[in-house]
């Protein structure tokens, strides 16, 4: 398949504006101009393009949200806060292929009538924000950004926003708190972004990898984009994978390809030829699935239906060496760790999770411990203001569903099972 | 219309609203920690979690929005097992400290528990341990007992608009702390405390010294601090003020409080309260017995009298006194005494202001409603910093500022320096010209409606152009005309008129001009007050012109009115205002003094000149609830029972008459008591059977309060004209008389200062307040701390022509280089000892402006 998303690649100078030229890059640009806004948009929804930030939601319904809420002006916002463990996903994009970036920005803020574009750029990226800001300003200098795009009076300034380091602000609403300046916690929706957003105005909240899809619908027309990959949700994908394969990495393939070609063909399969134990398809919060459930198509449409979820692609790949109980305490950690605190049961239950599975980690567990898990997860599941939260009680709740026998072992003989000690 | 089904209960709505108010408006109740009814959503805390029929997961009935056919069920199995939940989470760090809590009792997380209870403890882990912090003297937070509801913050941030507190840090490690860090840098309303549900932030006042179940008095009374008039809350316990709370819905406040108001009750319970009379023998003052010291004055009042004919004695009435206290005194000297020399401090300032804008916009044209400042869509701000002066009404000022009014500032307000203004700021006494400015500006802009001719006739040739403002008082034209624009486009101005401007020369050319720029912009007017009565005793004719209700002394056909009321012979000869009171005790042509709660000789301006004219007095008698400057210069000292010892009524700087209410048992008598027994024993009878007596003369007595009733009064509905008639006179000929601006480059001028935090003399006896501001100081600005090389708490000494005071200078960098500003609140460093004046002779209010100062650095400390 050709690359779209991670073209030029091997250049080393593939950031450079001249080189992006060289390979076709910004003609799309007055090519989109050439049509009315609501083509554009009418176009991405045929594409078939979802969000590729985790939750797979409609590109286009959302664009059409915003664009017909009366009020201006209107932001576009990248989410390019990619933070959750195993997710390095978007990083390619950022760092080597900004103007792909910032093509698909000019063209989708185009589209619904916004003329202000921020990159919210991940506190840990500082290398991406110098790649960011450089190809910015080449940009502009070559009248692509600014008042009058390609002389056409098209209107779209561009600005990167650095994070200060909180996981939370990848959530589209503590990315507006955040960025507006005030403490990273997510709002209450309604109203949504799409109607009340960044500044209080119309604002739409896109992906990096989705926003970077934009310039190649545009080139090659909707139903040849449509083309590649899943009917339900076509196009090409980034998986990042990471953990025991030979040859981890971020690679492009179309969408729904099977986890077990990801692994096995792409990926070279399980380093040092030991025995796959499980694997976190998409992102520390999806949930885990042992090694005999990997035959699903990484898509957002089969992924729930094999017991995952797509996510954002981040597969983390675990050999039999692996102990999954502390696998389960570190994602708690991290989650205990990023919660805002605004609601109970995330402030409150990601931290009692934590210490209880470190304790059956270190062979403190007592009896009852792994029913209290579910008990505790139970009591945040659903009922949390954001889905960190949620995701603490999935993964409590998944890693025991699917490997109940390990913490049960890890209790009764009162130590780490996976530990040669 | 909207039809939804609430636990079986169908529910017709007319617009759309959340499942939680919707559930409300039908009389039932979801459980809630973090929305609260004055700060609203919030969605964390995740107790009102109700089962929607259709939505697979539960919601949070607080922000989610009912819709069509909606089918609700807020208790269920369901809902409540994930409330037993979210209160689990809440206690598992939470130090189940009950018995030692305060809140204890009326805890809501302690209620909620107790509803849907946690079973039994399963959590083995370690608790989270954050110390208390004892770092602020006034407000205790402990953290560990927080439940994160954020309520206090949203407060503070949202509400009071100090934003002094904040959720440092984030996830299981979030609390609250001041930005400041472990003391308070905020201005101490409370409102925090107010609404913590549990015992996270509290009040160090009362810290362990009760339960809230043992209150055995809870009394709904006013403020005795300022003239907005809120609604307190006394909870008594052992005769003793425990604690004040604000009351949500109250008229005023609702739900709100300020520092003085919160925090200043100690004065009441202050070990430095008179007990006893006490009589002046041999040049000291000794404790005598009531009838030993009423007796006195009653012979010593009937011998001046009979000696030196009723003109010879003169009363000064109080604004922290109830109006039933001050109609029996202006009836005692009216009557028993037989003179017009009755007078307040209302006189420094608000009299003088009132009466001239009553003149031209009708009587009454002050009592404006004090919570619909904040729907103004602009409010100009001249002469005073509402923020400070009148805390409550200022969180009007800030709320309408939030709701996107415009806010017009005419010199420093520093409580609205964060509140947008558009600011005109002139040099010193040059308002003058600024707001001739405005006027001429403002007819440019809308001409003369043509509506009040006298009015303009006395403005129309005003011509002062945005150049002329600009070269005179440094406001760029640009930023006037700014100014202006705003006004002229605005539909529901408010005015807000400080004392100072009203205390500056030419004071009635600038209430004219500023009643002009009222007329031109079709606005209201508010007047700020800084007593709980001073609106009051002028209604209850504590003036030298003017009867109960208004009614011209000078006018036969209302003296007799009240002859035939009072059944006396009225004296037709104006009375003498407190000014001419101390010119004429110096002169020795006023022989007695009668002082109900007031302490001119620290409350006037040129108070150590004050102080020689009472000195000078044949007899002075003080009634008061301290012994006070003026009390310690008495020949007869009479103990007075404090606002929270007695009934009656205040009426606030609005026109609305509130109950005071009798909350703590102290021996003694109201004022009126004291009046009526020493009238008694002059041989005139002011019998009352009880406060509420009084009240039903006053009704009878004033047209202006025809007919009303405590009972009309109870729920602090009574608002101007109340029942009664306002005086439709004739508009008199507007009498204006110019300033003379004062100023010189290069001097420093003596400004008063008036803090937050206190309020008169009667806040220095309140501990709390000492606590957060607790000694005078003399403000300099940074460009003048330079020039006479001083620190931050050098001690300087600050001399006028009227004399001189050593104070520690505090450096203000936002401070004017021309002025020195100081308070007038503590014993022995008032600013007015400083402070000669003159009379501005339209409004008899004083002049204090153009007091030159010098400050000298006094070596060795």
């Amino acid at each position: 398949m050709e690359k779209v998303l991670l073209k030029n690649m091997e250049n080393p100078n593939s950031a450079d504006i001249n080189e992006y030229k060289k390979i076709g890059g910004y003609k799309n640009i007055p090519k989109a101009f050439e049509f009315q806004p609501k083509e554009i948009i009418e176009e991405v929804k045929l594409s078939g393009l979802r969000g590729r930030g985790g939750a797979g939601f409609p590109v286009a319904m959302k664009w059409t949200f915003a664009s017909a809420y009366p009020n201006f002006p209107k932001y576009l916002l990248c989410n390019a806060d990619e933070g959750e463990p195993g997710t390095f996903k978007d990083r390619p994009i950022l760092e080597k292929n900004p103007h792909l970036l910032i093509e698909g920005m000019v063209i989708s803020g185009y589209a619904i009538g916004a003329e202000y574009g921020y990159i919210y750029l991940r506190g840990e990226y500082p290398h991406a924000k110098d790649v960011l800001n450089k190809a910015i300003a080449q940009a502009y200098d070559n009248g692509l950004l600014g008042d009058n795009i390609f002389n056409k009076g098209v209107r779209f300034h561009l600005t990167v926003h650095q994070g200060a380091g909180a996981y939370i602000c990848g959530e589209e609403t503590a990315l507006i708190e955040s960025l507006e300046g005030d403490k990273g916690q997510p709002r209450i929706k309604p109203p949504f972004p799409v109607n009340v957003g960044a500044f209080s105005k119309p604002t739409v909240v896109n992906n990096v990898e989705t926003l970077s899809n934009v310039p190649y619908i545009i080139e090659v027309g909707s139903e040849a984009y449509s083309k590649i990959g899943s009917q339900e949700c076509p196009g090409p994908k980034l998986y990042c994978v990471s953990g025991h394969v030979e040859k981890p990495g971020v690679y492009e393939l179309p969408m729904g390809t099977v986890l077990r070609d990801i692994i096995y063909m792409h990926c070279g399969g399980i380093k040092g030829g030991k025995r796959l134990k499980a694997v976190i398809p998409g992102g520390a919060t999806t949930p885990i699935l042992p090694a005999e459930k990997i035959d699903c198509p990484m898509d957002f449409v089969n992924m729930p239906k094999h017991g995952s979820m797509l996510g954002s692609g981040a597969i983390i790949v675990m050999d039999e060496s692996v102990c999954l109980v502390k696998v389960c305490y570190r994602i708690l950690k991290f989650l205990e760790h990023e919660s805002c605190g605004k609601c109970t049961p995330c402030r409150e239950g990601t931290g009692w999770l934590r210490s209880i599975l470190g304790r059956i980690e270190n062979g403190e567990g007592a009896e009852g411990d792994i029913d209290l898990l579910l008990s505790v997860s139970g009591n945040m599941a659903g009922k949390t203001f954001c889905p960190l939260g949620d995701g603490a009680a999935s993964v409590t709740q998944n890693f025991i569903k699917h490997f109940r026998n390990e913490f049960e072992e890890h209790i009764k003989r009162a130590k780490c099972v996976m530990r040669n000690e | 219309m909207i039809t939804i089904n609430i636990n079986g209960k169908e529910i017709k709505l007319e617009k759309s609203v959340t499942v939680l108010e919707a559930a409300k408006a039908a009389g039932i109740k979801i459980p809630t920690l973090c929305w609260h009814e004055q700060l609203g959503q919030y969605g964390g805390c995740r107790l009102c979690l109700v089962e929607i029929e259709k939505i697979p997961k539960l919601q949070t009935a607080c922000t989610l929005m009912v819709t069509e056919g909606m089918v609700i069920r807020t208790e269920t199995e369901q809902t409540a097992e994930a409330r037993r939940g979210m209160l689990e989470f809440l206690l598992i760090n939470h130090p189940l400290d009950c018995p030692i809590c305060d809140k204890a009792g009326e805890c809501e997380l302690q209620d909620l528990v107790e509803k849907y209870g946690a079973i039994s403890g399963r959590f083995r882990e370690k608790k989270r341990k954050i110390p208390e912090s004892f770092a602020d003297p006034l407000i205790v937070r402990n953290m560990e007992r927080c439940v994160m509801c954020t309520r206090c913050v949203r407060m503070c941030e949202g509400v009071q608009g100090a934003s002094a507190i904040g959720v440092i840090d984030r996830g299981g490690h979030s609390h609250i702390e001041p930005f400041s860090g472990g003391r308070y840098d905020c201005e101490y309303c409370g409102n925090c405390i107010s609404v913590c549900p549990v015992g996270a932030i509290m009040s160090r006042m009362h810290k362990h010294s009760y339960r809230p179940w043992q209150v055995t008095g809870k009394t709904e009374t006013i403020c005795p601090y300022c003239g907005v008039g809120c609604t307190l809350v006394l909870q008594v316990r052992d005769n003793t003020i425990k604690r004040v709370i604000p009351r949500i819905g109250s008229p005023v406040n609702n739900g709100l409080l300020c520092s003085r108001g919160r925090f200043g009750y100690e004065f009441v319970g202050s070990k430095e309260r008179l007990t006893t009379p006490l009589i002046r023998k041999n040049g000291v003052l000794e404790e005598a017995t009531w009838e030993e010291a009423i007796s006195l004055v009653a012979n010593k009042l009937s011998d001046i009298k009979a000696k030196s004919g009723s003109d010879a004695i003169a009363g000064i009435a109080s604004p922290r006194c109830t109006n039933e206290d001050n109609y029996v005194f202006q009836k005692f000297m009216r009557t028993t005494i037989g003179t017009n020399n009755i007078d307040s401090t209302a006189r420094m300032g608000f009299a003088g202001a009132q009466a001239f804008m009553e003149n031209i916009f009708g009587q009454g044209a002050t009592a404006n409603i004090i919570s619909g400042l904040a729907n103004s869509d602009t409010v100009l701000v001249v002469g005073g910093d509402p923020t400070t002066a009148n805390p409550i009404f200022g969180l009007q000022v800030r709320a309408c500022s939030r709701k996107g009014g415009n806010i017009l500032t005419v010199g420093q307000m520093k409580g609205l320096e964060y509140f947008n203004p558009v600011k005109a700021d002139p040099f010193l006494y040059t308002e003058e010209v600024l707001l001739e400015g405005i006027v001429t500006a403002l007819i440019g802009k809308k001409g003369l409606p043509g509506a009040n001719l006298t009015l303009e006739a006395k403005i129309k040739d005003i011509n002062t152009s945005l150049d002329d403002v600009e070269k005179k008082c440094g406001v760029p034209a640009k930023e006037l005309a700014r100014f202006v624009d705003i006004l002229a486009a605005s539909a529901t101005p408010a005015l807000l008129i400080g004392k100072e401007i009203v205390q500056s020369s030419g004071a009635s050319y600038k209430l004219l001009l500023l009643s002009a720029i009222n007329y031109l912009a079709n606005g209201r007017i508010y007047l700020l007050s800084e007593r709980s009565n001073e609106q009051g005793l002028l209604d209850m004719g504590c003036a030298p012109d003017l009867l109960p209700g208004y009614r011209p002394v000078a006018s036969a056909e209302f003296r007799k009115r009240y002859e035939t009321l009072w059944d006396t012979k009225l004296n037709e000869k104006t009375g003498l205002t407190i000014f001419e009171m101390m010119d004429a005790a110096s002169r020795g042509s006023l022989k007695a003094l009668y002082v109900m709660g007031e302490n001119p000789a620290f409350n006037l301006p040129n108070s150590s000149a004050a102080a020689t004219a009472l000195r000078n007095l044949e007899f002075l008698v003080v009634q008061d609830i301290f012994l006070t400057e003026t009390a310690k210069l008495a020949d007869v000292v009479l103990p007075a029972l404090s606002w929270a010892e007695k009934d009656g009524t205040f009426t606030n700087m609005e026109r609305r008459i509130q109950r005071v209410r009798k909350a703590v048992n102290r021996g003694g008598m109201e004022d009126w008591r004291i009046i009526s027994d020493i009238s008694k024993n002059m041989g005139v009878k002011l019998n009352y059977a009880d406060t509420e007596k009084v009240f039903h003369e006053i009704a009878a007595v004033s047209p202006l309060h025809r007919n009303l009733t405590y009972e009309d009064i109870e729920d602090g509905h009574a608002i101007y004209p109340y029942k009664g008639e306002p005086l439709r006179d004739v508009m008199e000929e507007i009498l204006t008389s110019k300033g003379k601006a004062a100023r010189s480059t290069g001097k420093l001028y003596l400004r008063i200062e008036r803090p937050l935090f206190h309020s008169g003399t009667l806040s220095t006896k309140a501990p709390a307040l000492v606590k957060i501001y607790s000694r005078a100081v003399a403000r300099i600005s940074a460009e003048t701390a330079a020039s006479l090389s001083l620190d931050e708490g050098d001690i300087v000494r600050i001399t006028t022509k009227a004399g001189a005071i050593e104070l520690p200078v505090s450096i203000d960098k936002a401070a004017d280089s021309s002025t020195v500003m100081l308070t007038n609140n503590f014993e022995g460093q008032g600013a007015y000892s400083l402070m000669e004046y003159t009379i501005d002779p339209v409004t008899k209010t004083p002049v204090l402006e153009g007091v030159e100062a010098k400050i000298v650095k006094m070596t060795g400390t």
